[in-house]
């Protein structure tokens, strides 16, 4: 299918879910003419309409005329993009396995896990560089963040009894 | 007078030397870097000035972006890979210079030319931002929800590609500004009773999600083949050579000031503008392309303008015209800064230190642009797997620093997947991020509008600035959407790859 009819397929849904959500707002005795609801209302019919010309215009566009060139590359960005995206997605889950493992290992753990992890992801050979190149980078960045900035980056309930 | 003792403060009782050091030193490295451009640039750092005062904070997102539009042109020479899309147009004849063994001159011709532009841009700023914010002096409500709409409309409409697309894109913005609390009534909205949500979807979650986060993913798994020459050291320009280079950027400059003004416009048409007509008016035209001194010194004197002069409808108005200049936006919105005259009434300081750190930054560039070359090349020569999990690193360390909050975290993320599908789509980023910043601008206006009125929408034709500023974005609008039909009808060639 058409990448745009699928957007607008997606922009319609987000409408939805929006319109259905918007519903739950409640009435307030210091509401005014339009209301807490009247922009989310106005936005809902906005993007139901952007939604619906986007899919006409998918709909309606003349086919592309192909033409062969040489090259085997394939051009664009978002070619590119799109068959990454597995690849992609999955470097993300580090980010959600940090978020759900940093209150039980704390910072330094955390961060030195996640440096390695993404490193060895993303194509870094398996030596003795990757856990050494972890460490001092969550080092680094603790010195950085809780002793030069003084952020309370968390100890981790593991730890807890270590630090306090 | 008082000017003066204020800039003698601020160079003795605050640590705006430092910082403006600091914030040329991290843009010129963060620019260099392939893929990381300066809006990206800025937003990394823009976390860390949560904290900071305001004016340091403000001074230091303005350093990051002149030392960025430097750092770009960096593996534009050396490897014919721009670090950021407005030394594009650097590359043609910046490593044409690079082959022919002259790649420290073609450094110290950009570096120099960069600094000519950025001075340019700032004299420009101090000139011409008051003036215009006086204007605004005369905004009544209804003129600020005009004056929101064009600004949406405008990006909207010259982000590139499609306008419903761009339109689309603010719409879910101005969806997302909608969550948290009621401007006017209190009332909860969309936070599903989740207390992190009471005060909304911070803009800089937004622009770290769509802007870093989609960056790093659309990465990954990219091969690793940069290398720079690792023994290269800038040659400064002679005078004679200065001086042969004078035509090229006064048309960077000019070109530069006018694309920085224009929403939309942005360093990367600048550059390449400035590269055209430079090719257009130059005693040696044949030379560009092979390695033409001029074809380098027009195009970064061009961005480098772009990076001052952009902040002159952000500081005057409140309506950044690029990314970079969005991110800005979103720094002055953190402290609870709006911009417009009463930015400067109220917030001298602010100003005052934008003005002198931008200096500073400048004049400094010639020294760091020299000194830290060689920690350029060695940061993009690091294999890029662990320049991602340091990036990556950097980015969740920052995003919790702003309200110690895991919560944020998962926030920028889900940002992040929304930005590489829109990335994948071809849907634009910055109406996106300036439908979150102007949302609330734009819904109080209304609705205070309304509230004056009585709920009668004849209000906002009583007002002639609204009016100009509707009527301007409809004309926008219609104007962008009569051209994407027209080229609708073009049948399009689509390659078959064999």
């Amino acid at each position: 299918m058409n990448k745009d009819i699928v957007s607008g397929l997606v922009l319609l849904v987000i409408a939805g879910l929006y319109h259905r959500a918007s519903g739950a707002i409640a009435d307030s005795t210091l509401a005014d003419e339009v209301g807490a609801a009247g922009l989310p209302r106005l936005l809902t019919i906005a993007l139901v309409m952007l939604a619906g010309i986007l899919i006409v215009r998918a709909m309606f566009a003349p086919k592309p005329v192909a033409i062969a060139v040489r090259t085997k590359e394939a051009s664009g960005d978002a070619v590119e993009d799109d068959a990454r995206m597995p690849r992609a997605l999955g470097f993300l889950l580090f980010g959600a396995a940090y978020i759900a493992l940093l209150p039980l290992i704390g910072y330094i753990a955390g961060v030195a896990l996640l440096i390695g992890a993404v490193a060895l992801y993303e194509g870094a050979p398996r030596r003795w560089t990757v856990p050494i190149a972890a460490i001092g980078g969550a080092l680094l960045y603790w010195a950085i963040f809780v002793k030069l900035l003084g952020v309370n980056q968390p100890v981790g309930s593991l730890f807890q009894g270590l630090f306090s | 007078m008082t000017t003066f003792w204020s800039m003698l403060h601020l160079l003795t009782a605050t640590p705006l030397v430092p910082v403006a050091l600091i914030g040329l030193t991290w843009g010129i490295l963060g620019g260099a870097l392939p893929g990381i451009s300066a809006s990206i640039t800025m937003a990394l750092v823009l976390p860390f000035t949560y904290t900071m005062d305001p004016a340091m904070a403000i001074a230091l997102l303005a350093c990051v972006y002149i030392g960025a539009e430097y750092g770009g042109s960096i593996p534009a020479i050396l490897i014919r890979t721009p670090g950021t899309n407005s030394a594009a147009a650097t590359v043609i004849d910046g490593y044409e210079l690079n082959r022919q063994g002259r790649a420290g001159e073609a450094l110290g011709i950009s570096l120099m030319s960069g600094v000519v532009g950025s001075l340019f841009g700032l004299v420009m700023l101090i000139m011409l931002t008051e003036p215009l914010s006086w204007l605004a002096l005369a905004f009544k409500p209804t003129s600020y929800f005009g004056l929101g709409i064009l600004g949406l409309s405008v990006i909207a409409s010259m982000t590139g590609g499609s306008l419903v697309k761009g339109l689309a894109a603010a719409v879910i913005g101005l969806m997302i500004a909608t969550v948290g609390t009621d401007p006017i009534s209190g009332v909860t909205r969309f936070t599903f009773g989740v207390p992190d949500l009471l005060n909304g979807i911070e803009p800089v979650l937004v622009m770290v999600g769509l802007f870093a986060l989609t960056e790093l993913m659309s990465q990954s798994g990219s091969s690793n083949v940069l290398k720079l020459n690792a023994s290269v050291r800038i040659r400064l320009p002679s005078l004679a050579m200065m001086n042969k280079l004078k035509r090229s950027q006064f048309i960077g400059c000019i070109l530069g000031t006018f694309e920085g003004l224009t929403p939309g416009g942005g360093g990367s048409i600048a550059a390449f503008m400035s590269y055209n007509e430079a090719r257009r008016w130059s005693k040696t035209p044949e030379k560009f392309g092979k390695g033409s001194e001029e074809g380098v010194a027009a195009p970064e004197t061009a961005n480098n303008t772009v990076a001052s002069a952009a902040l002159i409808p952000l500081l005057s108005f409140g309506i950044p015209s690029s990314n970079s200049t969005a991110v800005l936006l979103g720094g002055l919105l953190m402290h609870g800064l709006l911009p417009g005259p009463r930015l400067f009434e109220q917030n001298p300081q602010v100003i005052d230190s934008l003005y002198l750190g931008s200096f500073i930054a400048i004049i400094a560039q010639i020294g760091i642009g020299i000194v830290i070359l060689p920690a350029c090349v060695w940061l993009v020569n690091r294999p890029r797997p662990y320049r991602a999990g340091f990036i990556f690193a950097l980015i969740l360390s920052g995003i919790y620093t702003l309200n110690n909050s895991l919560f944020d975290l998962s926030i920028a993320l889900c940002l992040g997947i929304v930005g590489y599908l829109m990335r994948i789509a071809k849907f634009p980023f910055l109406p996106m991020i300036l439908g979150v910043v102007l949302g609330h601008m734009i819904e109080s206006s209304y609705r205070r509008s309304l509230v004056l009125s009585g709920g009668d929408h004849g209000i906002f034709l009583e007002d002639p600035i609204a009016v100009g500023f509707l009527l301007f974005a409809f004309g926008f609008v219609i104007f962008s959407l009569t051209r994407e039909l027209r080229d609708a009808r073009k049948p399009k060639i689509q390659e078959a790859h064999s």
